[in-house]
Parts: structure tokens; sequence; C-alpha cells
């Protein structure tokens, strides 16, 4: 309850400043607020703190532009990863401001999130829209073209119990990718399971939340978790 | 219908009194009294709108149990196909148990009234198979003279259904417009609908459809190929009366084994599943739904799968799922023994149940040398292959020894005709030995007319019969989902779980 309490707060004070969507670090503060496990970042205004935060978050890092007008942020290629020194920090930094002048030089940018950086896996997508005659619906698919391509997505209404999250999962055709193929280990799908059975019951708490998309979601071998690399949340209308 | 409520609520009270306490014998006048009280003010009001959630669900079973049913018509109207259909409608209610009263506005039906107000307060159900323009004129008439629930059969664009909207506020149930097909009830011979020739046969399927011609195929379907339907209803337009309403109504119903229905959008979606999911526990929900091109239908699929409801491609399929569902047991696990006389016809059954995501049973060692040990030469594998000489015999003791091992959730029996030894009177030595088990069976027997020799035997013993092993595993698959539901009641949310991998997931079902 506490969890929901945190959220609600978090979710007015956004409303305060008349806003509907949330910037990548508010969505990623909600959702672990909601016990769902999400890659550190942190705000940098300037090159001078993005080099501190990233010593304290460790090296490696990456670093996103973080701009209200960008949404898409690989797109104007406002993401440098795997940044493992001082120097590779304020090189990103100058890169990703010079790409962002160039590719939408309108854009009112606030700074760079310096993030956590995690090591490749398995990448999903959950998200969660509601359908005017179903109401809160949560959306599972793998990611990358899996998803933008062949629509390989499965949906399910919330709230999900441990199987509908399963079966969801069990239902895109691309599923033996999770269950590891050529003597890869499976994936964590417990883990993410989890995720998907957190996402809708967010959505069915907190009915203020018009949509999320936690893209992508890496999924680690079994037993060593799943955790949201990015997320986008959108509030309700009013 | 109201007033029935009022009259109905008091009278089981003093039921159970007089059984009890001997000198309580005024209590029982005191329902009749009341209802002759509270007949007047009643009346002249519209009924108030705080009463609507009770009067709802008595709206949709006076659908299909009214006291007594008016037909209103104009015969001989010069345009449009209203006076046919009123004809056909008027014929097919002559097989009512019930009281039929014919109303013809133009007066030419022989024994016909000519108004509405003859019939007051004898119908509870009126079926409006009126011309567009006649039909919204006289729906306040109806609902004046006391029928308060209506079937209006013609159609309307939205913006025309003003009249119909308005009686619907002042509490008249409506089924339509649009529903030229009606409602049916086989067990009263209740028929409204306006297709001719329509004598079905009586049983457990209840059908919801949302088309009119949909509707008809199916009851048409099921009628040649003789499978029994407990109640039909077209929704048409469905301005009131819904398929969640409809639902609720049929999961209660004891006439109704299975709930077919034939549907496109709902207005509420999430009601709607809710229904379903509630529905299927009670019984089991067969669903075909048109529109898989669009997005929104992954949706629909969801809440299908979520409410555990078995959702078919086609009409045919609808009617192999529902007639499988209404003879056999549910059928708890997935693995599905073959027993064929033939190789053909099983190797193709392989393939079939592949598709449909069933996987083979193996048979324990002990049922494995039980048949071997009297049949040498027959391989215990799966599928059982019987060869063409084998005779009711050999099926009686690979039956007894199949239907009774653990390992295997059903079967697929298959008999060819004339490519073996086997005849009608093999069949219903079979049929004698499958009346004796509970798991679930289904029978393929390819072909046409051998199809409906054994058909006409192993149906009598409640085994449903298919033409082909892919129709039949579609069957299967249906007994399997349905079997699912049994399974567990899951909480809703539960984040913390110990795993469950696929693997012991289907341990699970095995223990079972």
């Amino acid at each position: 309850m506490a969890a929901k309490k945190n959220v609600l707060e978090f979710i007015s004070s956004i409303k305060a400043q008349k806003r509907r969507e949330l910037s990548e670090l508010e969505a990623k503060n909600l959702i672990s607020l909601w016990g769902i496990q999400t890659t550190r970042a942190e705000l940098a205004h300037d090159v001078s703190e993005a080099v501190k935060l990233a010593r304290e978050i460790k090296y490696p890092v990456v670093l996103k532009v973080a701009s209200p007008d960008i949404i898409h942020k690989s797109d104007v290629r406002g993401v440098k990863v795997g940044l493992s020194s001082e120097f590779d920090v304020k090189h990103a930094f100058e890169e990703i401001m010079a790409n962002v002048r160039a590719y939408k030089p309108n854009a009112n940018v606030l700074g760079v999130t310096v993030q956590e950086y995690v090591p490749p896996a398995k990448e999903v997508v959950v998200g969660m829209i509601r359908d005017k005659t179903f109401g809160p619906t949560v959306m599972f698919g793998l990611g990358g073209v899996w998803v933008d391509v062949m629509k390989d997505i499965s949906f399910r209404l919330a709230p999900l119990t441990r199987d509908d999250a399963l079966e969801m999962m069990l239902e895109v055709k691309g599923y033996l990718l999770l269950t590891g193929t050529r003597g890869a280990p499976p994936a964590d799908t417990e883990a993410l399971a989890d995720i998907i059975q957190k996402v809708g019951q967010l959505a069915v708490e907190v009915p203020e939340i018009a949509e999320m998309d936690l893209n992508p979601v890496f999924v680690f071998d079994k037993g060593k978790g799943a955790i949201a690399v990015d997320a986008r949340i959108v509030l309700r209308e009013g | 219908m109201f007033r029935r409520l009022f009259k109905k609520k008091p009278a089981p009270k003093p039921r159970k009194h007089k059984v009890v306490v001997k000198p309580k014998k005024p209590v029982r006048r005191k329902p009749i009294k009341s209802k002759s009280i509270r007949k007047k003010p009643i009346k002249p009001k519209a009924v108030p709108k705080r009463v609507a959630p009770i009067r709802k669900v008595d709206g949709v079973k006076a659908l299909f149990e009214p006291r007594g049913v008016v037909i209103v018509g104009a015969s001989g109207a010069k345009t449009g196909t209203a006076p046919t259909l009123f004809k056909s409608a008027v014929d097919n209610m002559r097989t009512y148990k019930g009281k039929t009263y014919i109303v013809d506005l133009n007066r030419e039906m022989e024994g016909a009234f000519k108004d509405v107000k003859k019939v007051r307060e004898k119908a509870e159900l009126a079926v409006l198979a009126l011309p567009q323009d006649l039909a919204l004129k006289n729906v306040k008439k109806v609902a004046d003279a006391g029928v308060r629930t209506m079937v209006v059969s013609p159609s309307y664009e939205p913006a025309q259904r003003g009249a119909l909207l308005e009686a619907t506020r002042q509490g008249v149930r409506i089924l339509g417009p649009n529903s030229a097909m009606g409602v049916i009830n086989t067990r009263t011979g209740l028929n409204t609908s306006l297709a001719r020739e329509m004598m079905l046969q009586q049983g457990g399927i209840a059908i919801i459809s949302q088309s009119n011609s949909v509707g008809a195929a199916v009851l048409d379907l099921a009628r040649i190929r003789g499978i029994g339907i407990s109640k039909f209803v077209s929704l048409g337009d469905k301005i009131d009366v819904d398929e969640t309403e409809l639902i609720n109504y049929f999961s209660n119903d004891s006439d109704t084994r299975v709930i077919c229905i034939g549907m496109g959008d709902v207005r509420d979606g999430r009601k709607f599943v809710d229904a379903l999911r509630a529905a299927t526990k009670k019984k089991p929900v067969v669903v075909l739904r048109a529109g898989i091109t669009r997005l929104e239908d992954k949706i629909y699929d969801a809440g299908f799968k979520q409410a555990r409801a078995i959702r078919v491609r086609d009409v045919e399929e609808m009617l192999d799922v529902a007639s499988a569902l209404a003879k056999q047991p549910p059928m708890v696990g997935d693995k599905i023994m073959v027993i064929s006389n033939a190789h053909g016809p099983a190797v193709l059954a392989m393939d079939a149940m592949h598709c449909e995501g069933l996987t083979l049973a193996k048979l324990d060692e002990k049922t494995a040398k039980g048949i071997s040990q009297r049949y040498p030469n027959i391989n215990a594998a799966n599928p059982i292959e019987l060869g063409i000489e084998a005779r009711a015999k050999q099926y009686e003791l690979v039956l007894k020894n199949v239907l009774t091992d653990p390992n295997v959730d059903g079967v697929m029996l298959i008999n060819m005709l004339k490519s073996s030894l086997l005849d009608v009177d093999d069949i219903r030595a079979i049929a004698e030995v499958l009346k004796k088990f509970k798991k679930p069976v289904v029978d393929v027997a390819m072909g046409g007319e051998s199809y409906v020799s054994v058909r006409d035997v192993l149906e009598g013993a409640n085994v449903p019969v298919y033409d082909s092993p892919e129709r039949a595993s579609r069957a299967l698959r249906a007994l399997c989902i349905y079997g699912r539901v049994k399974e567990k009641t899951e909480a809703p949310v539960a984040p913390k779980i110990a795993k469950k991998s696929k693997a012991t997931k289907k341990k699970a079902k095995r223990k079972r």
C-alpha cells in the first residue's frame, strides 16, 4: 500500500506541473516505486555533473539525452553506451549535444541522464494501454524487429495471473528465443512474468496512468532477473 | 414484469410457512392481496428507475420463458418483406406450448386481434414483425398494453431508433432491432424466428448470434446434423439486451450445457469478459468472432483466453466443438491416444493433433502388456493400429485397457468401415463398451455413407462422431481447454510465487 501512496504522490507532483508525459527519469522512478527493477539513472545538466555522476554510478555508464521534446532518443543519436572513462563521458556528452542540435535544433534540452550500464541480454517489450472497451490491457513482445516488423505481440487484460503472464510469453512466435536455443541458457521468464504482472497491477490500481511502455526490458539468464532499461509513461488527461 | 416480480417475491415465503407452521393460512392470502393492491399504483406510472437491475434479469427471462406471446404484424402491407416474415413467425409459433396471440394491424389474418389493447395483460413477450415505421409507432402501444419485453425485427439507422431508446428508458426490454431470427426455446416450442421451416431438435446447446444469417445457418446445420439446441437468440443491433446479459442468463439455464456465441464487437468489453469468466466456471462457452485482421481482435482474443472460452474459426467448428462439449466430460490434460483400424487415417490424425497443440499419450507398461499379451500382432504404441481385420472384440479389449490408463487423457477412436472387416454391428458393440467409461472419447469415421452409419449408432452412446481426424482433433482441443477451467482457481495477482516452469506445470497437470 505504501507503494501505491508513493506512486500517487509522485503523479500529483507531475500533474501540478501541468504535464502528462513523464521524462525517462521520472518514468523509471515511478516504476521503481512500484517494485519494478530499473537501471539507475541521474540527470546531469552539464558535462562536469555528468562526470561526477558517472563516478558515483560506476563505470561503464550510458549517456542519454534528456529532453521533454525527444521521445525516441536514438533517432536523434542521443544515446551513447559502454562509456568506461572520464574521457569517454566528456566526449559522449559533447557528441550528444552536437547531434541533438543537428537533428532537433528546437528541442528543449535539460542535459543528459547518466545511467548504469547493463550487459547485453534478451530484449523484450512490456507495455500497457487502456482499451476503450476492455480497459487496462498489458502488451508483450520480443524487442526490436519482433515488435516493429513482425507485429509479434500478445495481450492480456489486467490484472493478470501468473499463468496469464507466462501464457502471453508462450503466445509470441519468437518464444523459443526466451527458452534458450542452440546451447544458449534459458532466460529468466519468472522475473519477466513478475514485471508483466506488476505492470498489470499498476494499471489497475493507478488509473491516472494512461499508457506505459517499458522498452526495452533486459531479461537475463534464468535466476538472474530482468530489468527495465528504458521507460515511458503518459498520464491521463485532466 | 415489474408486477410479476412483486408477486413472485413474497410467494416462496408463505409456502415455507405453510409447511412448517400450520395455523398460518392467512399468510397465504397475503401475496394475492398485495398483488391486487399493487396493480393500481404501478400501472399508470412509468416504472421507477431504482428497480432497474432486478427488472433487467427478468426481461431476459421473459424472452425465453414468457407466460404468453403476442405476434404483432401487418398482413398485406404493400412494401417490404415484413408481411411474409410476419406469416413465418405465426407459422413457427404453432409449435409453442404456451399461449400465442396474433395482432394483425390490417385485420386480415384469421383469428387475429385488431389491436394490441385486446391482449392486455395476457402476454409477456411481443414480437414486432412489422415494417420499420409501424414498429416504431407500436412500441409504445404494446408497452402500454402491459407487454414489456419485445423482439424488434426491422432494422434502423442509429438516428431512427429514438422511439425504441425511449421505450427502453421506460423500462421496456428490447431484443434487436434487426433481430429477425428472434428467440427459440426448444423445450416449450417457442419460436419467434422469421425463418421458414425451422424444426429443431431439443438438446443442450444454446446459441447467441449477433447476425441473423449466421444464426440461421448454424441452426440449419444443427438440424441436418441432428445436434440438439436448447435455446437460440439473435441479437441484431442490440440497443438493449446484449451478449453479456444473455451469457449470464444461459450460465444459469438448466436446459443449457454449452453456450455458443457468434459475435462482432461488444459495448463493454470488460463486463463481457467478466460474464464470460463467470460462465465458463459453470459450463463451456464457444466463441466465433469475425475480424481477426484488426489489432483490437488480439485484445478480444486475450479476453477469450483469460476467460477460458473456446474460440473457433468457423460455424462448422462451432458445432463440432459444441457437440463434443455437450456429450463428453472435460479433458484433464492433453495426452491423446489414437486407436485405429486403418493406417492412413491414423497418420492424418497425428498431424491434426500436432496442429491443435495436443500431445500423444504414451501407454503405461502394464496397459501395453495387457494388449500385446492378448493380441501379439497389435503394437501397443501410439497410434494403436488394429489392422483391417479387427472386429469389435479387439476394439473392446484395447479400449478397456487404454481408457483405464492414467497416462491417457483422451482417446481418438478411428473406425473405417469400407476398407475393413468392421461393420455396423461391431460399432454397436463398441458403443456399449464406451458407455462404461468416463474418459473423453471422440470418434472418426472418414467418408460419407460410413460416417452416417457410424454416427447414427455412436451418437446414441453420447460419443461425437466426425468425418475427419482434423475435425475430431479440434473437438479434443476444446475438451482440453475446458478441462483447464476445472484445474484450479487462481488468485488474480500473485507476485511472489515459487518457480513454476512449463515442465513443472505439466507435471502438476499429470498429477491430477
